[in-house]
């Protein structure tokens, strides 16, 4: 398959990239290691005119702590992360879901964690060569009214497929934005705009340049569920994080459980996580109960559009959350 | 559209090269430099086919733009053997009969390689975890993994071939 045609620009500070961006707006897209961008260049659905390459800035690049958070620059390559022993021993959901992206010595050493969170939401209505498409009315995300995926809808139901973003907002993170001259953060939890065609709250002219973790003790796990390992994005993923109490050993101070690939962005699930404050480490029961919490509250946002039935992926949301909180309970008890 | 010099070094060769923004390193490497040993099949990143070593990594050559791979050490598959002596992992491909139509063996090839040069005595499991992004439709997983497996130790008992005998 050829690409497109369009501008290739290599710019060698942050600064200078900020400038291009400024410059080109919706005409430029950033290139990190393009896993996701050139595919989606091939099969038709973007024709950006310019691609600004992140390639010379390897001050994107690092994983730090100061006590406080820890700081992953957006163009650190998944291999990284998932090689860190602050990430593992700190925030492990995300070494875990960063571990089950693509194949481990393909997407890896391009894979970006910056690529990952800001990949485009997926449909198998949409993601489909363009011949495919050439068939039919075009849909919401392609430019048209219709959605293939629920009938009648006025809006694309393009499903957030990120292994990354799920864990991550378990984790609590927040991004930085960076534009011309000024930054922004932002909770990963307001990032995302409820709306499939343009999933992300962020401008043309803003870039992701840092991903921030707060250290707070917590243990976390991540679970997925998908066809091929190697080569698929996941038809269900849950992140947890879980924070046992400083004075009441075996008690559960504080939950945080997220549920991916089930709606246009990752779901904070307030109620199931709530429910488990106070509960003992070892009450799998409670457990179990807030799983199914979690897949009532999942349930009502998923449409058939990525591969496996709905009714499937909604029971199978109640294993994943049940999975993970046990995996996160054990680490906590140890 | 306006061509741009990139340098590369293939196989240990330093070559210079005018490419468009819009061509992959895989249509580079094979309609520029005549190295036709990487295939096109998905063109999309799932099938591993393309698979060559960017700086001692194993990358999707389909998916990566030449631009991006300027100034970056490459090896392909025909960058396995020294003249007409072949490789060990390539002897071992032969020997435990590990390629049935060949259309995946350039990607299995170099994604094994990139394995044994990190860990130059791996176990089935791990063997298994590097190749599971090249896909082999003839579904022969197993003599693949058998020979990776004994390149990397062929002084192992191995029922299946005559390495080392």
């Amino acid at each position: 398959m050829r690409l497109p045609r369009f501008d290739y620009l290599g710019p060698d500070t942050l600064d200078a990239a900020l400038e291009l961006l400024a410059t080109h707006k919706e005409e430029a897209k950033i290139l990190a290691g393009g896993t996701d961008l050139v595919v989606r260049m091939k099969k038709g659905l973007l024709k950006p005119k310019v691609l600004i390459s992140l390639k010379a800035l390897n001050e994107l690049s690092y994983i730090k702590e100061d006590g406080k958070e820890i700081k992953i620059g957006a163009r650190t390559p998944l291999a990284d992360i998932i090689a860190s022993d602050l990430i593992q021993t700190q925030a492990n959901a995300l070494a875990q879901a960063c571990e089950k992206v693509g194949a481990i010595t393909l997407q890896h050493y391009r894979g970006t964690i910056g690529g990952n969170i800001l990949q485009d939401n997926r449909c198998f209505h949409y993601n489909q060569s363009s011949f495919h498409r050439s068939g039919r009315q075009p849909c919401h995300k392609d430019g048209g009214k219709i959605c293939y995926a629920r009938d009648e809808a006025d809006r694309c139901n393009s499903t957030c497929q990120s292994d990354g973003a799920t864990a991550l907002m378990a984790l609590g993170a927040k991004l930085t934005l960076a534009s011309k001259g000024s930054a922004r953060t932002v909770n990963l939890e307001d990032f995302y705009t409820s709306d499939g065609i343009m999933p992300f709250a962020m401008e043309s002219h803003e870039l992701l340049k840092e991903i921030t973790i707060p250290l707070t003790g917590a243990k976390s796990a991540y679970h997925r569920l998908a066809y091929r390992s190697a080569i698929d994005y996941p038809v269900v993923c849950a992140g947890v994080l879980l924070k046992p109490s400083d004075t009441k050993k075996e008690e559960i101070d504080d939950v945080r459980i997220v549920v991916g690939a089930m709606s246009r962005s990752p779901l904070f699930l307030a109620q199931a996580s709530s429910s488990l404050k106070g509960k003992k480490l070892s009450d799998i029961d409670a457990f179990k109960t807030a799983a199914d919490t979690a897949m009532n509250s999942a349930s009502a946002f998923a449409v058939h559009n990525v591969g496996a039935t709905l009714a499937y992926r909604c029971e199978m949301v109640a294993q994943m959350v049940f999975r993970a909180l046990k995996e996160a309970a054990q680490a906590a008890d140890r | 559209m306006e061509k741009i010099k990139i340098t590369l070094t293939i196989n240990d060769k330093l070559r210079e090269v005018n490419v468009a923004p819009n061509d992959t390193l895989l249509e580079v490497l094979r309609e520029k430099f005549d190295l036709t040993g990487s295939k096109e099949s998905c063109g999309e990143g799932v099938c591993g086919s393309c698979t060559i070593q960017m700086d001692g990594k194993p990358v999707r050559s389909c998916l990566t733009l030449a631009l991006e791979a300027d100034g970056c050490t490459i090896k392909t598959v025909e960058g396995l053997a020294n003249g007409d002596q072949l490789s060990d992992l390539q002897e071992s491909f032969i020997n435990h009969g590990a390629v049935q139509c060949g259309f995946c063996t350039p990607g299995m090839l170099i994604s094994a390689d990139a394995l044994l040069q990190n860990n130059p005595k791996p176990d089935e499991k791990t063997v298994r975890k590097a190749l599971a992004g090249n896909i082999c439709r003839c579904t022969g997983y197993a003599k693949i993994v058998d020979a990776v497996c004994h390149a990397g130790s062929p002084d192992n008992q191995c029922p299946d071939c005559k390495t080392g005998q």
